[in-house]
């Protein structure tokens, strides 16, 4: 499977020290190479998200949670992460609720633009580069949102996936791509249940299971869920019930 | 002019030297707990930073002849703190001349952490072995004591990424209508090498290798299984 | 401190906010009113930095006529929801990002609608929602006795509730909410509600 290259920045993360002489184990000793998307505190992580996308054989597939949170208070379990931009396109936006949503809007207006001049659907590929755009002409004032891309090329119906920091740092992957805050977990998962060549029908079970447990180890995601299975001739959308703490 | 002046306010600066008691060295410690045995194993690298000191030091310690305890974080914590379990042992085996139970381990070393509560050995323990009736038992603790018995549990820098696969498929967790069937030894262990495989994947401090202790009541045997090593 | 309450009923929404107005620690005021009207069938109630509640909502309230006098049809709820969330969305952005919490209740031939909007300018349609620490006392009720198509009555019973254990539980007091309906007939003002210490179950 294929190694990670990885270009995180560490976002506004300011914890006040605390004058007594302790130990902070979290902190100091505790190295980790992830974004700031998993710290607790973080900006990202404020609203809590999960997810996640595969490929399998001609078809792709996307999948998130559905809450919508303040910190640790749960206000909605109906919210839309996972934006339809095509009919084989479809983008996930962990992060800032705020920005999920002045992203899916600009994205949605700049590929509306794209397609009215170019008269033709958009390549996951192109879309993918319209995205990394946006963001990072926002480089030192973030969307605090680190995208995931799933889709099927309008013309070959390649399957197509893709994953983003906040700055618009691309990585398109042969497998699978997580993002949110367990995106430990997601890897795990995915990292053990996915396999090359999967059906839609197991695609669709896979990708579930990956998304279902890894969020249920995560405070801040999970609230029911929704997977969209992309096909060359159909997309279907499915609404999972799950543990609702 | 202004920035002249800059290199003056710089040397007022008072030096401070800061000096941080720990490290972390990573690796990874799983154990299941069966009917009657109990699985524990843990990857063998031993890593800092970017780094990689050793390839070959499992982070398992075989306690008495049913009980084996798992630690990972700050290694130099990891060797004291297995020293002084190991010499308690051997004070309670003179006086009583019997070995610890493994449940008595699993409280003896929530005393021997929380003892050091506000200077605590960085280590997360993982302690499996079987229980006074012969059942598999796994006990996981926190650096500071805290501990609780389960069936299932991982440890260390990769339990994000192991644990909630073990949910999944030890647990049966999000499996509408699935059978808690008895774990049997080689499911088990094919498991625990699944998944160690899969975190040695995306986690860098855990890899090189993984050593796997079975405990059951005819004793503890070990088998090791390599992991990529990059 | 502030705590706005909305609840989607059968063929209405019911806001209520409560009604103190308050500088530090001090209550200058117990019925100000934190609603604003911003057309015939629309309806906002607004918390946050004082100043900015009420400059923000009466330029949204203005520019919401404006729309209607240019286009001579008025914005849905939808529409006017959204239409604050990108003012919102780009004062965030700004030098001078506006700090208030909104519920925004409106009713078009789709039925009632009510939208939650935080200072982060995220917007999310709703059932029923809560905004301060009100919440903290309050969501649990309504996951517990809220129910889709409540009457008046029933919606207003509920509404006690929460007033209630606000008044039993919250250290601040927050003596009286004022209510108000958006219904297909235009906005009813319910004057104002107060904790019973009785509501029967």
């Amino acid at each position: 499977m294929s190694m990670r290259s990885y270009c995180g920045v560490q976002v506004c993360i300011d914890r006040s020290r605390s004058v007594i002489p302790t130990v902070d184990l979290t902190e100091q000793v505790l190295p980790k190479l992830v974004c700031a998307g998993n710290i607790p505190g973080s900006i990202l992580a404020y609203n809590g998200a999960a997810i996640m996308a595969m490929k399998g054989k001609e078809c792709v597939a996307i999948a998130a949670d559905r809450r919508f949170g303040v910190q640790a208070q749960t206000v909605s379990m109906e919210f839309d992460k996972v934006f339809e931009m095509g009919p084989h396109l479809y983008i996930g936006l962990p992060g800032l609720a705020t920005d999920v949503q002045t992203v899916a809007q600009r994205l949605r207006f700049r590929l509306n633009l794209y397609e009215l001049r170019e008269n033709r659907r958009i390549k996951p590929k192109t879309f993918m580069s319209m995205v990394s755009n946006l963001l990072y002409e926002r480089r030192f004032g973030p969307y605090f949102v680190e995208p995931v891309i799933a889709g099927l090329d309008p013309k070959t119906f390649e399957p197509y996936v893709a994953s983003m920091d906040l700055i618009g740092c691309p990585m398109e992957t042969e497998d699978f791509v997580v993002s949110g805050t367990c995106s430990e977990q997601m890897y795990g998962m995915c990292e053990s249940l996915w396999e090359p060549d999967l059906g839609p029908d197991d695609l669709f079970e896979t990708i579930s299971q990956a998304l279902m447990n890894a969020f249920d180890r995560d405070a801040v995601s999970g609230w029911g869920a929704v997977v969209y299975i992309i096909e060359k001739d159909k997309v279907t959308k499915k609404l999972l019930k799950t543990r609702m703490d | 002019m202004e920035f002249m002046t800059m290199p003056t306010q710089q040397a007022e600066k008072p030096i401070q030297a800061r000096f941080s008691p720990y490290d972390m060295n990573g690796g990874t410690v799983l154990a299941i707990a069966g009917e009657d045995f109990a699985v524990i194993a843990s990857d063998t690298r031993l890593s800092q930073g970017f780094s990689i000191h050793s390839r070959d030091t499992p982070k398992t310690t075989q306690m008495t002849g049913n009980t084996v305890i798992g630690s990972c974080g700050f290694h130099g914590d990891v060797l004291t703190l297995t020293k002084v379990i190991q010499t308690r042992l051997k004070m309670f085996s003179h006086i009583h001349n019997k070995d610890m139970d493994t449940t008595s381990i699993a409280a003896m070393l929530s005393t021997i952490l929380y003892y050091r509560r506000f200077f605590p050995y960085y280590v997360y323990n993982i302690v499996a072995g079987l229980d006074s009736e012969g059942k598999g038992c796994v006990f996981s603790f926190d650096p500071v004591g805290s501990y609780e018995r389960e069936s299932y549990r991982a440890g260390g820098s990769a339990s994000s990424m192991l644990q909630p696969l073990l949910d999944n498929q030890i647990g049966m967790k999000n499996q509408e209508g699935a059978k808690q069937v008895p774990l049997s030894k080689a499911k088990a262990v094919a498991l625990v090498k699944d998944v160690f495989t899969s975190a040695a994947e995306r986690d860098i401090y855990t890899g090189d290798g993984i050593v796997i202790h079975v405990v059951s009541k005819d004793g503890i045997t070990t088998e090791t299984f390599p992991l990529r090593r990059d | 401190m502030e705590c706005l309450i909305g609840i989607q009923g059968q063929d209405f929404i019911m806001l209520a906010t409560d009604s103190v107005s308050a500088r530090s620690i001090v209550k200058m005021k117990t019925d100000h009113d934190k609603m604003f009207q911003l057309s015939d069938k629309l309806l906002m109630a607004v918390s946050g930095e004082s100043g900015d509640t009420v400059q923000f909502s009466e330029y949204i309230a203005k520019n919401i006529q404006l729309y209607k006098m240019r286009n001579g049809y008025e914005l849905s709820p939808h529409a006017a929801a959204n239409f604050t969330r990108r003012n919102m969305a780009d004062a965030l952005r700004s030098q001078r990002p506006k700090f208030v919490n909104l519920l925004i209740a409106g009713i078009d031939e789709d039925g009632p609608s009510l939208y939650f909007l935080d200072y982060l300018a995220s917007i999310i349609k709703v059932p029923f929602a809560i905004h301060g620490y009100g919440a903290m006392f309050t969501l649990s009720i309504m996951d517990r006795y809220y129910k889709p198509g409540m009457t008046k009555d029933e919606a207003f019973q509920l509404l006690q509730r929460c007033i209630t254990e606000i008044q039993k539980r919250f250290l601040v007091d927050q003596p009286q909410f004022k209510v108000r309906v958006v219904s297909k007939s235009g906005v009813e003002d319910l004057g104002f509600a107060k904790p019973t210490p009785q509501v029967d179950s």
